[in-house]
C-alpha cells in the first residue's frame, strides 16, 4: 500500500487505499479528515494556530485558521460530503514545559484552535491523543479510517 | 539568497561553537573536538523540516530563549548514543535509560555550551545577549526540531546556523543551532561593518 509523508505545514489526500503518514509532531497538530461512505481521507499537518500578515504565500496547511477550510475543501473534491466527514486529531504537545514561552504553550494553541474550527464547521472530533510532552508519529488508513498514534517509549493507540 | 550574509553566519557559527566545545572540552577531561564547517542557511519554511533529516529517530535535545540586545533561539541536539556517552562521562553513570540526574547533567551541559556562544559573540559586538533556563526533550528529532521552530514562530523563512562537531575516537556529536531574529541579526551584522546583510 502506498504511504505518503505529510511534511509540516502540508495537506495530502487518498480515497479508498493508502497510507496518510505525519512522522515527528510535537507542538504540531496532525488532523485526519474522513467520510467512511466514499473513503476519503485528508490528512493536516499543522504548525500554528494563527496565519499572519508577514507571511503571505505561506502553504494553507501551515495555519489551523487556513488550513482547516483547506482540508475540508479537499475532502469535498474527492467526492466527500460535509456532512459526513469525521475528524482525528494527535500532537499539540509541549516538549519544553519548563520554558515557558507562553501562557499557554503552542500546543495548547494548536489543539484549541483545530478544536474551534472544527467545531464551527459542525464536523466531530471522534478520536484523539494530544497534548502531554511527548512527539508522536500518526498513521492514517484510508481504506477503513483507523488511525494509529506511535511515541517513543509508549504503547501504540488506535484512536 | 545573499552570499556574503551566509559568509558571516558561518564566520559567527566557527565563533560560537568553537567556544561552545572549548567549555564542552572543559567539562569532559580535556577531549579533543573537531568542527565539521558551519552550514549556514536561509531555509525556506517548506523546507525546514527536512533540514534535520532522520525525524523519527530519538534525539536530545535543548532549547534556549535569547533575549537581551539580540533577541533567538538556540538549539543543542545529540543523538541519543552522544546524549548515553555524556551522561556516563558527567555522573559516571552507566545506564540504557537517562535519568533525572542524567538529565540534570545534560541540561547543564547544554546551558554551559549555550552561554559559552553567547558569551562569545556577545564580547565580539558589545550586545547582550542572554540564555534562558534551558528546556531539555529526549524523544524523534522531528517533533523536537519542529517544536523549536514552531517555538520561534517561524514564517516564511528561517535563518538557520548549524555546526557538527565531534570528538576523535569516540562517539560524541551534535549539532548547534543559532536562530536569530531576523532584525536583531541586523545589529550583529553592524557591529562588524555590515551594513547591508540580509
Amino acid at each position: 500500500m502506498t504511504e505518503v509523508f505529510v511534511n509540516m505545514g502540508e495537506i495530502s489526500s487518498a480515497k479508498n487505499h493508502g497510507i496518510l503518514t505525519t512522522v515527528g509532531l510535537g507542538s504540531c497538530i496532525g488532523v485526519t479528515l474522513y467520510d467512511h461512505k466514499v473513503k476519503v481521507g485528508v490528512m493536516g499537518h499543522i504548525f500554528l494556530p494563527r496565519s499572519r500578515s508577514n507571511d503571505q504565500g505561506a502553504p494553507p496547511g501551515k495555519y489551523a485558521d487556513t488550513g482547516i477550510p483547506a482540508m475540508i475543501q479537499e475532502a469535498l473534491r474527492l467526492g466527500a460530503s460535509k456532512s459526513r466527514l469525521q475528524a482525528k486529531l494527535a500532537g499539540g504537545a509541549n516538549l519544553f514545559p519548563n520554558l515557558s514561552l507562553n501562557t499557554i504553550s503552542i500546543g495548547q494553541q494548536n489543539i484549541q484552535a483545530v478544536t474551534e474550527l472544527l467545531t464551527q464547521h459542525g464536523i466531530p472530533i471522534v478520536g484523539q491523543d494530544v497534548a502531554g510532552n511527548h512527539g508522536r508519529k500518526m498513521r492514517f488508513f484510508v481504506d477503513n479510517g483507523v488511525v494509529t498514534v506511535t511515541a517513543i517509549g509508549k504503547e501504540p493507540v488506535q484512536i | 539568497m545573499n552570499e556574503q550574509k551566509l559568509d558571516f553566519l558561518r564566520e559567527l557559527a566557527v565563533i560560537g561553537t568553537g567556544h561552545a566545545t572549548i567549555a564542552l572540552s572543559q567539562m569532559l577531561q580535556g577531549r579533543m573536538f573537531k568542527l565539521v564547517v558551519p552550514d549556514a542557511q536561509m531555509l525556506p519554511f517548506t523546507e525546514a523540516a527536512d533540514y534535520m533529516g532522520g525525524l523519527e529517530q530519538v534525539v536530545v535535545g535543548i532549547f534556549v530563549v535569547i533575549s537581551g540586545d539580540v533577541r533567538g533561539y538556540m538549539a543543542c541536539l545529540h543523538p541519543l548514543d552522544t546524549a548515553r556517552l555524556l551522561v556516563r562521562l558527567l555522573t559516571g553513570q552507566e545506564t540504557e535509560e537517562i535519568d533525572e540526574l542524567g538529565r540534570s547533567a545534560l541540561q547543564e551541559l547544554g546551558n554551559i555550551m549555550v552561554t559559552s556562544f553567547l558569551n562569545a559573540l556577545s564580547k565580539m559586538t558589545n550586545l547582550l545577549m542572554m540564555p534562558s533556563v534551558p528546556g531539555l526533550a529526549i524523544d524523534m528529532a522531528g517533533a523536537v526540531w519542529e517544536s523549536i521552530l514552531a517555538g520561534a514562530e517561524v514564517t516564511n523563512e528561517v535563518t538557520v546556523i548549524r555546526t557538527k562537531f565531534s570528538a576523535e575516537g569516540e562517539e560524541i556529536e551534535g549539532h548547534i543551532i543559532f536562530l536569530p531574529d531576523e532584525d536583531d541579526f541586523r545589529k550583529i551584522a553592524r557591529q562588524f561593518g555590515l551594513e547591508n546583510l540580509g
